[in-house]
């Protein structure tokens, strides 16, 4: 081959490359065009592509081409024998002894093969080894330097493109999860509705007539006794379907300019009681130099509230809850961290705190922390808890600063 | 108080019953009816005082009879009872003109309250 045939030769294998991967929306044909070119380009037999499976630590293969089943059905290679080098994650590195190579998990299944000589590519990204191409030739020969320089630019390529592929996968689950929350918080409302109504005339019932009848009864006996336990209880049943309401309802908030750290001391007042009576040390951190953004007063206050009572209730006698309040001019948002040093919320649980009837409480309704994620939701908030069983949780919550004008529309 | 013409207008028998027992036994006259144009009806040959008003009926809703209601002269005061309890519900129906607003379910001191109130309001 001469020069300049050979350059033409790579110059095509490379854009026949950039092509699949800008034009294929599956990974799987990339990877394919890949091994392909790639064995191509440097006379091998074959050649496979393996990415690193982040469950299980192992190198996956996921393309191959010119090899037999019974070689490639000799199945993963464990992420410590191609890790022994980790200096050498930008280096092609060339195997002509395949019996000693620590690195050829199966010489002899290779030999077999009519394998004399291994090529091996890292694909990197960010100093992480992510993956590996492994060029498979019939006998040693030479490399020279551009044959190496081009091999390893491919890999570049292929690694950027798996890389961008496995966020766009992630992206795609995140929005899955939220698609399939939303679907569920809708027709949680309809359901609710008509909980609402069907069990609010039953009890409608029962509650007038056991109000009424236990004016009627001798004052102080058991009779009365066994009326203002029914009314009792069926004014319970009413706050649980207010609440329940109260969630699916999705209602717009009333934004207005507000100060953070204000809301955070109505609240306060509410629950400082409740910090007393358990012996709950309290403690403020609230930013001096907080900003005030467009919110909802009473559904913030409400936030906080919830958050609040479920952290003093999270700690025994003499723990403590931290409250902290900041403004990030980086990201134009404003933060408050609510912390406790209780009990925590253990790993199985974590995922389905914000899920509506989710209670770990044995009086709980499992609304609070499902009405309060609705909330932050609806002022483009975001709320995330942070937990070690047995040390504490941490509940951070993180608001847009939006002044009045941005929400104020302009008409022409 | 004086003794009040009554009107409930609710499609659930219990909740007439009990109405009417709690009631009557403050010496009130009561009638009632299950449906929307039985409770239509019932307004146009009667003389209410006070109509207690259920806002999901199976035939008309509950909106429809109050606009309706506000038209005659006199005008009963209309107390509004819903199982669908929100704050917009109770605004849209005090807009179109109810005296007040009972969420199910309510004592029958709740009940008693609402009327009186209304009735003191309209200067009963």
């Amino acid at each position: 081959m001469t020069f300049s045939s050979k350059f033409e030769n790579y110059f095509y294998v490379f854009t026949d490359i950039m092509r699949a991967m800008h034009s294929s929306t599956s990974l799987q044909e990339v990877l394919q065009v890949v091994v392909t070119k790639s064995a191509d380009v440097l006379d091998a037999q074959g050649a496979l592509l393996r990415i690193l499976n982040k469950e299980t630590n192992r190198f996956d293969v996921r393309a191959a081409c010119g090899l037999g089943e019974n070689y490639l059905s000799k199945g993963p290679v464990t992420t410590e024998k191609l890790l022994s080098e980790p200096t050498e994650l930008h280096e092609v590195k060339i195997i002509t002894d395949i019996w000693h190579a620590p690195r050829v998990e199966y010489p002899q299944e290779t030999w077999n093969e009519g394998i004399r000589m291994i090529v091996d590519v890292p694909l990197a990204i960010r100093e992480q080894m992510t993956g590996l191409i492994r060029i498979y030739l019939p006998q040693r020969r030479q490399f020279s330097d551009d044959e190496l320089d081009f091999i390893i630019t491919v890999a570049e390529q292929c690694a950027c493109i798996i890389e961008r592929v496995q966020l766009m996968e992630n992206q795609q689950a995140q929005f899955d999860h939220l698609a399939a929350q939303m679907d569920k918080m809708s027709s949680l409302g309809r359901m609710a509705a008509g909980i609402a109504h069907e069990i609010n005339n039953p009890l409608a019932g029962i509650l007038l007539y056991s109000s009424n009848m236990s004016k009627k009864v001798p004052h102080g006996g058991p009779l009365e006794e066994g009326l203002n336990i029914i009314i009792k209880e069926t004014q319970r049943c009413k706050t649980i379907i207010q609440g329940l309401l109260e969630f699916a309802r999705d209602r717009e908030p009333q934004k207005v300019p507000a100060d953070i750290n204000a809301i955070m001391e109505t609240a306060l007042g509410i629950v400082e009681n409740e910090f007393r009576l358990r012996h709950v040390g309290l403690e403020r951190q609230l930013a001096e130099d907080m900003v005030k953004t467009l919110l909802d007063e009473n559904q913030i206050e409400q936030v906080f509230i919830n958050l609040l009572l479920n952290a003093v209730h999270a700690v025994s006698e003499n723990g403590n809850v931290i409250i902290q309040t900041a403004v990030d001019p980086g990201s134009n948002k404003v933060r408050v961290e609510i912390a406790d040093n209780g009990c925590g919320i253990a790993a199985e649980d974590i995922k389905k705190i914000f899920e509506p009837f989710y209670s770990t409480k044995a009086k709980g309704t499992g609304l609070g922390l499902a009405v309060s994620y609705g909330i932050v939701q609806n002022h483009q908030g975001d709320i995330r808890v942070l937990s070690t069983p047995g040390q504490g949780t941490r509940f951070t919550l993180e608001f847009p600063i939006r002044t009045e004008n941005s929400d104020v529309r302009v008409n022409p | 108080m004086k003794p009040l013409n009554i009107l409930v207008i609710d499609d659930e028998n219990v909740i007439c019953d009990a109405c009417r027992l709690v009631l009557a036994e403050k010496g009130h006259g009561v009638d009632h009816c299950l449906t929307g144009t039985a409770g239509l009806r019932a307004i146009e040959r009667g003389k209410y005082d006070v109509i207690l008003l259920d806002m999901k009926l199976p035939d008309i809703d509950g909106t429809e009879i109050l606009k309706r209601v506000r038209e005659k002269t006199p005008a009963p005061c209309v107390i509004v009872m819903t199982g669908y309890s929100t704050m917009s519900n109770a605004l849209q129906a005090m807009k179109l003109g109810a005296a007040d607003y009972l969420a199910k379910p309510f004592t029958d001191d709740e009940l008693i309250t609402a009327i009186e109130k209304s009735c003191a309001d309209l200067g009963w």
